[in-house]
């Protein structure tokens, strides 16, 4: 009983914490939070770009206080760019330098046998941290009291790097070939995000927790909105999420994320609007929408899509109560 | 109870491996079972694993971990009925028998794995001293969980169609100590108690429905996904020649389904990167000619080597049956290895390459057989086409593969045709629909073709190309 009554106040208290670092969450992210740091698990988080997948991995860096390093995946990343790589140009030049003092180690050797001896003695630097160069993963580990990794657009990396992220991620270790393995100092938090244009492996999978972040409803969009672009007033930015939560319901290309919602609503405090104008709307859609063809068939709709909008109370007065609700408890 | 559930949503088609349930069974340490909410999301997140497999879990968590709290209103208006003062024991009984629910469901497997006839024997004879008495009683948290444990010992879990619905009630009834008693109402009717006798009687048929109620739930609940499953599975094994239109359509996405499987596993391969990590031994070893200064660098490479494939098809009239099926096995081909050259015949071949990349699957197969479909065997003419077009881009990395019956109508089979291509090819497939024991029948030439064939092979399921085209993706690369 106890246990429980912890993890609900546990998971309550990310919630409560993420909202003053302006970052609104719900209880399946709480307790996704809350489960990756309880188990020590990565979370693999998913959903269409532009819901605060990224934004996610940063709050919680700024919420634990601790450094965040962040891997951007494309298709070609491989270990010589994720994780180490040999610092070439210092090697040779160990080379050249070993080749001129090799007369002086030499010394006093009068065989070939016995300078072979000798540079058997010597202690071979070749492959050594010297000449390490390290890259975001490693660094990961060799943090000393802990990180967050993030791990983004996993989706966008080739299947090869996939596998090699498995080591990582389940025993928080990796191996180098000429090193040994490296284990992390203290499990980082790792976070990977993922849009899905390709589907994420079994195994990787396996070992994440899997967290799905789809568009926020009205009364979440509108908290976050508050917490993002204070200044707009609330009946503007009713008008917005309202209009914004049209749009998503639309047969659109891309339809317009949070990310977008918080553009425009910056756009409509900028422009310093009293009330949503078709013109303005008009003029301004090009930062919800990002496809012409998407632009052109919401401007046809868009009488109709404003006569919805400026009279929400009328076309579902239980969403706006949610909203308001939404926005007294705040 | 995590072993049952995870089985559930395994019905539901989520794929739950058993490092996931581990992490479920982890999460209840952590969580609890209280507070459902935060449960469903945790198990949610460590179970479910993506936007289908979600919905899924939704519905198997609702269904799954409300059956406690449903299951007494079934029972209880025998309760009300003569007996108010139950009233707020029911409270009660709601939460035992969810307790008794869960121990009870963890069950099944251990009995499946042995002990199960001494073990079923012994609760059984608990439950029959008591049913009569909880009838009379109407003590229905005693009654569900018996109920409960007779359903695991029937073997519940197990359940797979709902004809068995049927079956599972009885056995159910049977455990609890129906015949027991039957034998104790015989006796009350015998001995001049019929009122209690009469009484007993109403217990029994108001058990029984409840039994029933409980027996469709539980089957409803594991069986969601089980017929598409079995079904697909048998299509999946099912000749050719027998699928009927209707079938055609779960064909096309199992086939498709195959095609994308094969892709991602395979595809990879294609893009290696070119430039990677400073070969360091290699350049070392390059470089000691000049004496140590490392001039020339070498980096590590990956050789990518895509096999080309020439694709002979057969879509006359002796394999009509089949032939569609071979256009959506070529299909799939194309989807897999772009580089495939895909050639169909009956008495001229064609290329229908294009037609494959261009157009969807239905369309494709219309136009090929439209162009080149029905006519009458050709061997020797079609082989001399394929040479044609193709035999002089032949060389040792590409893979020749014919599909057909090598019944050529007693005309020439080809096969010196095909022994030029053999010499010069990396392999020539040979891909038969009829099994190998008609081979060589009547105008079959099996013989003469399939000397000239480093594999031949009977292929006529989706089981069959799928291992062939496994086979012929891991030997190209």
């Amino acid at each position: 009983m106890s246990k429980e009554k912890t993890a609900r106040d546990a998971i309550e208290g990310l919630m409560a914490g993420y909202e003053k670092l302006g970052y609104v969450s719900d209880e399946q992210i709480a307790t996704a939070l809350f489960l990756a740091q309880q188990l020590e698990k990565p979370l693999l988080v998913e959903g269409p770009p532009g819901v605060g997948k990224t934004e996610l991995a940063k709050a919680t860096a700024e919420y634990l206080g601790l450094d965040m390093i962040r891997l951007q995946c494309y298709e070609g990343l491989d270990e010589a760019k994720a994780l180490y790589e040999w610092q070439y140009g210092k090697q040779l030049l160990y080379t050249q330098v070993l080749k001129e003092k090799l007369g002086d180690l030499m010394e006093g050797a009068a065989t070939l046998d016995q300078s072979m001896d000798k540079l058997h003695d010597f202690e071979d630097v070749f492959f050594s941290e010297q000449f390490l160069q390290t890259r975001p993963l490693l660094e990961a580990l060799r943090a000393d009291d802990g990180i967050v990794l993030l791990i983004d657009e996993i989706d966008k990396s080739d299947d090869e790097f996939e596998a090699f992220l498995l080591e990582i991620l389940s025993d928080y270790q990796i191996s180098i070939p000429e090193l040994g393995t490296v284990k992390a100092k203290k499990p980082p938090l790792v976070f990977l995000t993922s849009n899905n244009t390709r589907e994420i492996g079994d195994a990787l999978k396996r070992r994440c927790l899997h967290l799905y972040i789809p568009f926020p409803d009205a009364a979440r969009e509108n908290t976050i909105l508050q917490a993002r672009v204070p200044e707009l007033d609330k009946s503007l930015r009713n008008n917005v999420v309202d209009f914004v939560q049209k749009l998503r319901e639309m047969d659109l290309k891309k339809p317009p994320a949070v990310s977008e919602t918080i553009d425009w609503a910056r756009t409509v405090v900028l422009l310093n609007m009293d009330v949503l104008e078709s013109d303005f709307v008009k003029n301004t859609l090009n930062v919800l929408l990002k496809f012409k063809s998407d632009i052109e068939s919401v401007e046809s709709e868009l009488p109709r899509l404003m006569r919805e909008s400026q009279n929400p109370k009328q076309q579902n007065p239980k969403q706006q109560d949610a909203k308001e609700s939404g926005a007294a408890a705040e | 109870m995590i072993a049952d559930f995870v089985r559930i949503l395994r019905a539901a088609d989520i794929r739950v491996s058993p490092a996931e349930t581990l992490d479920a069974a982890e999460i209840f340490e952590t969580i609890g079972f209280d507070d459902r909410s935060i449960l469903k999301h945790a198990l949610g997140q460590t179970l479910a694993k993506t936007e289908m497999e979600k919905q899924a879990f939704d519905e198997a968590f609702e269904t799954y971990f409300r059956v406690p709290e449903e299951t007494p209103p079934a029972v209880m208006p025998a309760a009300l009925s003569e007996d108010d003062a139950g009233d707020e024991e029911s409270g009660e009984s709601e939460t035992q028998s969810g307790s008794d629910e869960m121990s009870g469901e963890g069950q099944p497997q251990q009995a499946g794995e042995g002990g199960e006839g001494s073990e079923g024997g012994e609760s059984g004879e608990a439950a029959n001293q008591t049913l009569t008495e909880m009838l009379q009683n109407r003590d229905m948290a005693a009654l569900q969980a018996a109920m409960q444990q007779a359903a695991s010992q029937a073997g519940i879990a197990d359940a797979k169609l709902f004809t068995q619905q049927g079956m599972f009630s009885r056995r159910i009834m049977e455990a609890m100590g129906l015949a027991d008693l039957d034998a104790r109402i015989r006796q009350m009717n015998e001995g001049g108690e019929t009122e209690r006798a009469e009484q007993l009687k109403q217990g029994r048929a108001q058990l029984f429905g409840a039994v029933q109620d409980f027996v469709e739930r539980q089957i409803a609940m594991r069986t969601k996904n089980v017929g598409r499953l079995l079904r697909e599975d048998a299509l999946s094994r099912i000749r050719l020649s027998n699928l009927d239109k209707s079938d055609m359509k779960i064909m096309r996405e199992l086939i498709r389904k195959l095609a994308k499987r094969l892709a991602s596993r395979h595809s990879r391969r294609r893009k290696k990167a070119q430039r990677g990590m400073l070969d360091i031994r290699r350049t070392m070893r390059a470089n000691v000619a000049f004496d140590g200064n490392l001039f020339n660098l070498a980096w590590r490479r990956v050789k990518v080597e895509r096999p080309k494939l020439i694709v002979l098809c057969d879509v006359s009239g002796s394999v009509a049956a089949v032939s569609r099926f071979f256009l959506m096995f070529l299909y799939s081909l194309d989807e897999v290895m772009p580089k495939t050259r895909s050639f169909v015949f009956s008495n001229r071949a064609g290329e229908i390459s294009d037609i494959l990349q261009n157009d969807d699957l239905e369309a494709a197969m219309e136009a090929a057989l439209r162009q080149y479909g029905g006519g009458s065997t050709d061997y020797g003419v079609s082989m001399m086409d394929l040479a044609a077009a193709t035999l002089d881009s032949v060389d040792k990395k590409t893979t020749v593969m014919v599909l057909g019956d090598a019944r050529s109508n007693y005309g020439d089979p080809g096969h010196l045709v095909l022994k030029e291509f053999y010499e010069r090819a990396g392999r020539v497939i040979f891909l038969n629909p009829e099994p190998e024991s008609v081979w060589d029948t009547g105008d079959s030439e099996m013989k003469k073709l399939g000397a000239y064939c480093t594999h031949k092979q009977t292929c006529n399921s989706v089981k069959h190309v799928e291992r062939v085209l496994d086979d012929l993706l891991r030997l190209s690369s």
